[in-house]
C-alpha cells in the first residue's frame, strides 16, 4: 500500500534521500491528496447515471499506491489490481488547472486521445481511464519499472553494445512506424520519453504533443520537439511537415546512443541551428530545394557555409557502428525532409540483418538501483520546448529541480 | 484522420447493435430517479431533439467559424453522451457548447474557453452561466462519460475516395454531402461504420440524381432506391443511371460492406425525413427550457 510522502518509514535509504528532496521541493500535499489511494474504497454518493456506475466499477478495480513521479500535467502513482496485487500499473493522475477555468490542457487531451487508439508492443499501453470524486482523470498505464533510455545513456555503470543499440533503435523505429501508419505524429521523441518495460521492451510514451497528420490546407505549429532532437525545418518555421520530423528525432536518439551524450546539444534555437550546420551541413537550395522559401529561413554567410558531411566524416564521429550503420544514421539526418528516410525505409535497411544481430529484449542491459530511483530520475535536463503556456511551465520546473541536485 | 478505424475505440466501444443501443438506453431510462424525471418533463422524440440541437450547434459553430469536421465530432459527442446520461439531468445548452469546445480541441482547431462561453451566452443568455469553470467541469464529465475515447471517424474521408471511384458530378456530391450531414441526426453514427454511411450517401446521390431538390422531399424516391439495391434491375437494356447503379451494386458485392447495413442506413434516413415533417423548433425550445429552469440546471 501507499507509503505517503509524509511517512517515508517503509522506504529504503535511497528512497528516503529522494523523499527528503521531494519534500523540500513540493508544496505539502493537501490531506485529500495524501489519502488519494483510498478513493476506490470510499462509498461515494449514490451514482445517478449509468456512466457514473461504470466509472465507479472501473475505479474500484485499482488500488493507488505510492507516488512514482510528477510531470508537467500529471502525477504518477504506482497502482495494482484490487483482486491481484501482483498486477502492477502506473496510474497517471491528470492535474486539472485552476478549477477547470481553462478546460483540460491540450497535452492531457492529446495523450488520452492517442493512447486510447494506438495499441502496439512499443507504445505504452493504456489499460483504462477513470475519474475520481475529486474530479481528476486517471490514466491506468502499464507499469514500466526500468526507467528510460536517457537513464541508461547517462549511467556510467551501464555498459552496452552495438547489438543493444540495434535492439533499442529497432523498437523505437517500430513505434514511430506504427504512429505514422496510423496518421499520428509524435513530435516529442527523445530518450526520456522512451520508457523500459520489465521485460526490456522499449515503449514510446508522452503523447502530449502528438497530433494527427494535418490536411494539406491546415497549418501546424513549428514549436514542437525538444530542441536537441528538433529537425531544421522546424527552426525555419515550416507549418506543413510530415513524419520526417519524428525521423530526425530518431536519428538524433540513435546518434546519442552511440556517443553516450547528446549529439547536438544547443543552448538556444540559434545555437542549435549552428550545431546542425556544423554537424550535418548548411541547409541551402542545392541540398534542399525550396528551403529558402520557408518563413524562418535566413541566408547564411558565404564564408560560414559547411558542406553536407560526407560518409567519411560520419565514420570518424561514429566509428563503432560500421559503414552500413553510418549509412542508416545518415539517411535519418538528411537536411531535406523530403529525402529523409521514412520509418518504413529504416526498418527495411540492411543494417538490421548484418552482424551483430539485435540483442533479445530480455538480455538488454538494465539500469542499476531498480525502481527506487524513479523519483530521482525526474527532471534531469533542459533543452525543452520553451514557449506556449503549459510546456513553458515544464522548463521552469526542470530548472528548479536540477539546480538543487 | 488519425488512427485506423478497425482498431479504433469507436469500433470497439461506440458502435452498437440496434438491440445493444436499445438496452443501454433502457437501462438508463429505468433508473428510478430518471423514471420520475421522464414522466414529469415530456420531450419530443430523440431525432427531433437532435435536429434542434444541430441547429443550435450550427449557430454556435458559425459564430466561431468552426470547421465542419469539428461540428460533426461535436454532434457525435452529444449522441454518445446522452446514451449514458439522462438528458433531464443536464443543461443541454451547456453540453452542446462543451461538445463543440472539446471537438475543436480534438480536431486541432482549439477555441479559447472564454470565447466559447461568450458566444454561447450571446445565443442563449438565459441558459448559460458566464462562469467558464462550468464549461470546464462539463468537459470533464463529457470526457469521463465517453471513457476518454475521443477520436471520431467520420464518413467524409471514405466519401472523398468513393467520389472519385464513382466519378460523381457536383450535384451528386452535394446531395451525398447532405445525406452525410443528416445522418448525424439519427442513431446511425452509433450503429454503423463511417464507410457504410459514405457508400449509402453515394448510392442515394446516384439514384436520386435525376430529381431536383433536397433530400427531405424524397422519401418516396429513397424507397425506390432501396428496392433497387434489394432487387437489381433485370436484363432490360440499362440506361446510364442504371449502369452506374449496377456498378455500385457490383462494387458493394465485392467489398466487405454488407448490403443489409446499407439498406438499414437508407431506411434510417427515410424515417428521419418523415419525422422531420413534424419538427417544431419552438416546442423543442420550450420543453427543454422548462426542465432546465425547473430543475435549476442552468445554475
Ligand atoms: N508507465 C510508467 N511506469 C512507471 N513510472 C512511470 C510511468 N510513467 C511515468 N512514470 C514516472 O512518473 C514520472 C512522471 O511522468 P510524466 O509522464 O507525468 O512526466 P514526464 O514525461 O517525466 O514529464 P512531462 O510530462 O513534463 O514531459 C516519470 O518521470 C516516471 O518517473
Amino acid at each position: 500500500m501507499a507509503a505517503s510522502p509524509l511517512n517515508p518509514a517503509a522506504a529504503s535509504p535511497n528512497r528516503q534521500k529522494s523523499n527528503g528532496k521531494l519534500k523540500a521541493l513540493t508544496v505539502q500535499p493537501k490531506q485529500s491528496e495524501v489519502r488519494s489511494d483510498d478513493e476506490g474504497d470510499s462509498n461515494d454518493d449514490a451514482p445517478v447515471n449509468l456512466a457514473e456506475k461504470l466509472n465507479n466499477e472501473e475505479k474500484r478495480k485499482y488500488v493507488k499506491g505510492k507516488k512514482l513521479g510528477e510531470g508537467t500535467y500529471a502525477i504518477v502513482y504506482k497502482g495494482h489490481l484490487r483482486t491481484d496485487p501482483t498486477q502492477l500499473f502506473a496510474i497517471k493522475k491528470i492535474k486539472l488547472n485552476a478549477e477547470y477555468k481553462d478546460g483540460l490542457s491540450m497535452d492531457a487531451i492529446r495523450e488520452v486521445k492517442f493512447l486510447q487508439e494506438l495499441s502496439h508492443p512499443n507504445i505504452i499501453p493504456l489499460h483504462s481511464v477513470f475519474s475520481t470524486r475529486d474530479q481528476n482523470l486517471n490514466l491506468v498505464l502499464e507499469f514500466l519499472p526500468l526507467g528510460d533510455l536517457e537513464v541508461l545513456i547517462r549511467d556510467p555503470d551501464v555498459n552496452y553494445s552495438i547489438a543493444d543499440i540495434k535492439a533499442w533503435v529497432g523498437m523505437l523505429t517500430r513505434a514511430v512506424w506504427f504512429c505514422h501508419a496510423n496518421g499520428v505524429l509524435h513530435r516529442d521523441i527523445k530518450p526520456n520519453n522512451l520508457l523500459i518495460a520489465a521485460d526490456g521492451e522499449v515503449k514510446l510514451a508522452d503523447f502530449g504533443l502528438a497530433r494527427a497528420f494535418a490536411d494539406p490546407q491546415q497549418n501546424m505549429t513549428y514549436n514542437v520537439i525538444t530542441r536537441w532532437y528538433r529537425p531544421p525545418e522546424l527552426f525555419f518555421k515550416a507549418r506543413h511537415y510530415s513524419g520526417a520530423v519524428d525521423m530526425w528525432s530518431v536519428g538524433t536518439v540513435f546518434a546519442e546512443l552511440i556517443l553516450r551524450m547528446p549529439f547536438m546539444a544547443g543552448n538556444t534555437d540559434i545555437h542549435q541551428l549552428e550545431l546542425i550546420c556544423q554537424a550535418i551541413g548548411t541547409p541551402l537550395e542545392d541540398n534542399w530545394p525550396g528551403v529558402s522559401e520557408l518563413e524562418g529561413y535566413l541566408p547564411f554567410d558565404k564564408d560560414k557555409i559547411t558542406p553536407v558531411r560526407t560518409r567519411a566524416d560520419y565514420m570518424s564521429t561514429f566509428p563503432t557502428i560500421g559503414s552500413v550503420g553510418v549509412e542508416l544514421l545518415m539517411s535519418m539526418l538528411v537536411l531535406d525532409p523530403q529525402k529523409r528516410a521514412t520509418a518504413k525505409e529504416v526498418l527495411e535497411h540492411r543494417w538490421w540483418a548484418e552482424q551483430p544481430r539485435p540483442t533479445e529484449k530480455e538480455r538488454l542491459p538494465r539500469k542499476a538501483g531498480g525502481e527506487q530511483r524513479m523519483g530521482e530520475d525526474l527532471k534531469r535536463r533542459g533543452g525543452e520546448v520553451e514557449e506556449d503556456g503549459r510546456r513553458g511551465d515544464k522548463v521552469a520546473k526542470k530548472l528548479d529541480f536540477s539546480s538543487l541536485r | 484522420m488519425a488512427a485506423n478505424y478497425w482498431e479504433s475505440s469507436q469500433r470497439k466501444y461506440w458502435t452498437f447493435s440496434k438491440k445493444g443501443l436499445a438496452d443501454v438506453r433502457r437501462a438508463q431510462e429505468s433508473e428510478p430517479a430518471n423514471k420520475q424525471l421522464i414522466a414529469t418533463y415530456p420531450l419530443p422524440e430523440r431525432r427531433l431533439l437532435n435536429i434542434y440541437f444541430h441547429l443550435q450547434l450550427a449557430k454556435l459553430a458559425k459564430r466561431m467559424s468552426v470547421r465542419q469536421q469539428a461540428l460533426a465530432t461535436a454532434q457525435v459527442y452529444m449522441r454518445r453522451y446522452y446514451t449514458k446520461v439522462e438528458i433531464r439531468t443536464t443543461n443541454p445548452y451547456l453540453v452542446l457548447a462543451t461538445s463543440l469546445y472539446l471537438a475543436c480541441k480534438m480536431e486541432e482547431c482549439p477555441q479559447h474557453i472564454r470565447i466559447v462561453v461568450g458566444e454561447a451566452r450571446q445565443l442563449w443568455p438565459e441558459l448559460i452561466s458566464s462562469d467558464t469553470s462550468k464549461l470546464g467541469e462539463c468537459e470533464f464529465n463529457l470526457i469521463s462519460t465517453m471513457n476518454s475515447q475521443l477520436i471520431v471517424h467520420h464518413p467524409y474521408r471514405s466519401f472523398i475516395d468513393l467520389q472519385t471511384t464513382f466519378s460523381l458530378v457536383q450535384e451528386e456530391v452535394s446531395l451525398a454531402w447532405s445525406a452525410i450531414n443528416d445522418h448525424f441526426l439519427t442513431d446511425l453514427p452509433l450503429l454503423h461504420p463511417p464507410h457504410v454511411v459514405a457508400i449509402t450517401a453515394v448510392l442515394l446521390a446516384v439514384v436520386l440524381k435525376p430529381t431536383q431538390g433536397n433530400l427531405q422531399s424524397h422519401a418516396q424516391s429513397l424507397q425506390t432506391a432501396m428496392s433497387t439495391i434489394a432487387v437489381p434491375p433485370s436484363n432490360t437494356a440499362p440506361t446510364t443511371a442504371q449502369a452506374r447503379i449496377q456498378k455500385l451494386i457490383t462494387w458493394l458485392a465485392e467489398s466487405s460492406v454488407s448490403i443489409e447495413a446499407v439498406v438499414d442506413c437508407v431506411q434510417e434516413l427515410i424515417s428521419l425525413y418523415d419525422v422531420w415533417e413534424s419538427f417544431n423548433e419552438k416546442q423543442c425550445k420550450e420543453q427543454i427550457t422548462r426542465f432546465v429552469k425547473a430543475l435549476a440546471l442552468d445554475k
